[in-house]
């Protein structure tokens, strides 16, 4: 029953405000219903435009930090890309380096890449990643653009082992370009090499002189060039006089490397740099 | 009571004006005050339902700016009729829920149409149905069901905890 009051009065207020507004006074009324719900509802828009706002501005913090990691990310990959391509720039260089020399060379050549370095003193050796299966030889001369490297002193199944020319035990021989003065470079204990060459002939070295392989022995062809003269150890009266070499070849830094084959007693010199 | 009327009917509005628009899809929004007028009388009979309705329309209509009093019947009329029948209907199944809105939904506007008729309302039916009382309606029912559940599922939880 009292529902059926409530239902009958809210149809007549619902009516009789039709019936208001249909009889022309639609704007008192709504400006009397209005009077009570407009404050209700600035409120609610204000309340709605805080909580607008308050999660716009969420989002916002929220696609900043997303995009900061983002970008964080970005920015890292692109650094690690940098390195990347300048790390192949160097490598594409060498190679194309090596690649001239190659063609330059009128032997033939077989390309091998440093898998090893053996640099304690008392050993100073490279391993490259040719051996047996290539047809590698002992003795196989190795070289880079600048100039020689060593000999090959060991051939295994896919690899080789190089002594460097700074190895103690190594031995090449070699001359002056400038005044023809022969000898033989030796490496040393302290990683240096020197050039040992009798005292009647060498009266004309001078520091700079370049020294290159003389093709003695048949195993490392004429005109490679091992190093320039640094110093002269004049030894008075003694049979033998050294000149300190410093090597034309960073032993440390050489990544790839050419190895000699076949027939090696032609004069390369004309396939490397003499100048400067 | 009288606190829970207000919260419910202004909270109702307040959702209204505050995520309807966010949760439009296809220019489609759903009808908040009506389906808490609905909740509100399933929950509390046909008396608060009735007034429920009266007030969440009177609150519709004169933040539209149209005829005052058409929602305010209308809705109140669902509250009243779904008050005293709540009873009788099975309204935890989603098999009822879902439909039972969608017909409250379509009716609410039907009666809405032939009330605004007597106004001289232009709208063809049809094409108000077809666009607007339909696709709310669908609306509605589901995310009436979706609020219903939740609150069964806030009872269950209130009934474990104490």
């Amino acid at each position: 029953m009292r529902g059926v009051l409530v239902l009958g009065t809210v149809v007549a207020a619902c009516l009789l405000l039709l019936t208001v507004q249909t009889r022309g006074h639609s704007t008192p009324t709504a400006e009397a219903l209005a009077f009570v719900t407009t404050p209700i509802q600035s409120g609610l828009a204000r309340v709605n435009r805080t909580a607008v706002t308050i999660w716009s501005t969420y989002l916002d913090w929220k696609n900043v930090r997303a995009e900061n990691r983002r970008l964080r990310e970005d920015n890292q990959r692109l650094r690690v890309e940098s390195l990347q391509v300048s790390e192949t720039e160097v490598e594409n260089q060498r190679l194309r380096r090596l690649l001239a020399l190659q063609e330059r060379l009128p032997l033939a050549t077989v390309s091998a890449e440093i898998i090893a370095r053996e640099w304690g003193g008392w050993v100073r050796s490279l391993t490259v990643n040719r051996g047996r299966g290539d047809k590698v030889t002992r003795l196989t001369a190795v070289i880079s653009p600048e100039g020689l490297i060593g000999r090959v002193v060991e051939v295994r199944s896919g690899a080789s082992i190089v002594q460097v020319l700074t190895d103690p035990a190594s031995t090449v021989g070699a001359h002056v370009v400038r005044t023809r003065t022969s000898g033989i470079v030796e490496g040393e204990p302290r990683g240096t090499m020197r050039l040992k060459y009798m005292a009647r002939e060498g009266g004309g070295i001078q520091v700079g002189d370049l020294v290159v392989t003389s093709g003695a022995g048949g195993s490392v062809p004429r005109g490679i060039p091992v190093g320039r003269v640094r110093a002269i150890d004049d030894r008075g009266s003694a049979l033998f006089h050294y000149a300190v070499l410093a090597p034309v070849v960073d032993f440390a830094r050489v990544d790839e490397v050419l190895l000699l084959m076949g027939e090696t007693r032609q004069d390369v010199a004309a396939a490397f740099p003499t100048d400067g | 009571m009288k606190a829970l009327f207000v919260l419910t009917v202004f909270g109702g509005g307040l959702v209204h004006a505050t995520l309807a628009p966010a949760l439009r899809i296809a220019d489609v929004a759903p009808d908040i005050p009506l389906i808490v007028v609905v909740l509100l009388a399933l929950r509390r009979g046909p008396e608060f339902g009735c007034a429920a309705g009266f007030v969440a329309g009177l609150l519709q209509d004169v933040a539209a700016g149209g005829l005052i009093g058409v929602q305010a019947l209308t809705k109140a009329l669902v509250g009243f009729i779904l008050g005293a029948a709540g009873g009788r209907l099975r309204v935890t199944q989603p098999l009822v829920q879902v439909p039972g809105l969608v017909l409250l939904t379509v009716a609410e506007g039907v009666a809405r149409f032939t009330l605004l008729q007597l106004f001289r309302f232009p709208a063809p039916f049809g094409e108000l149905m077809a666009f607007v009382v339909l696709p709310q309606a669908l609306y509605n029912g589901f995310l009436g069901a979706a609020l219903v559940f939740a609150l069964a599922w806030t009872d269950v939880v209130k009934e474990r905890a104490s």
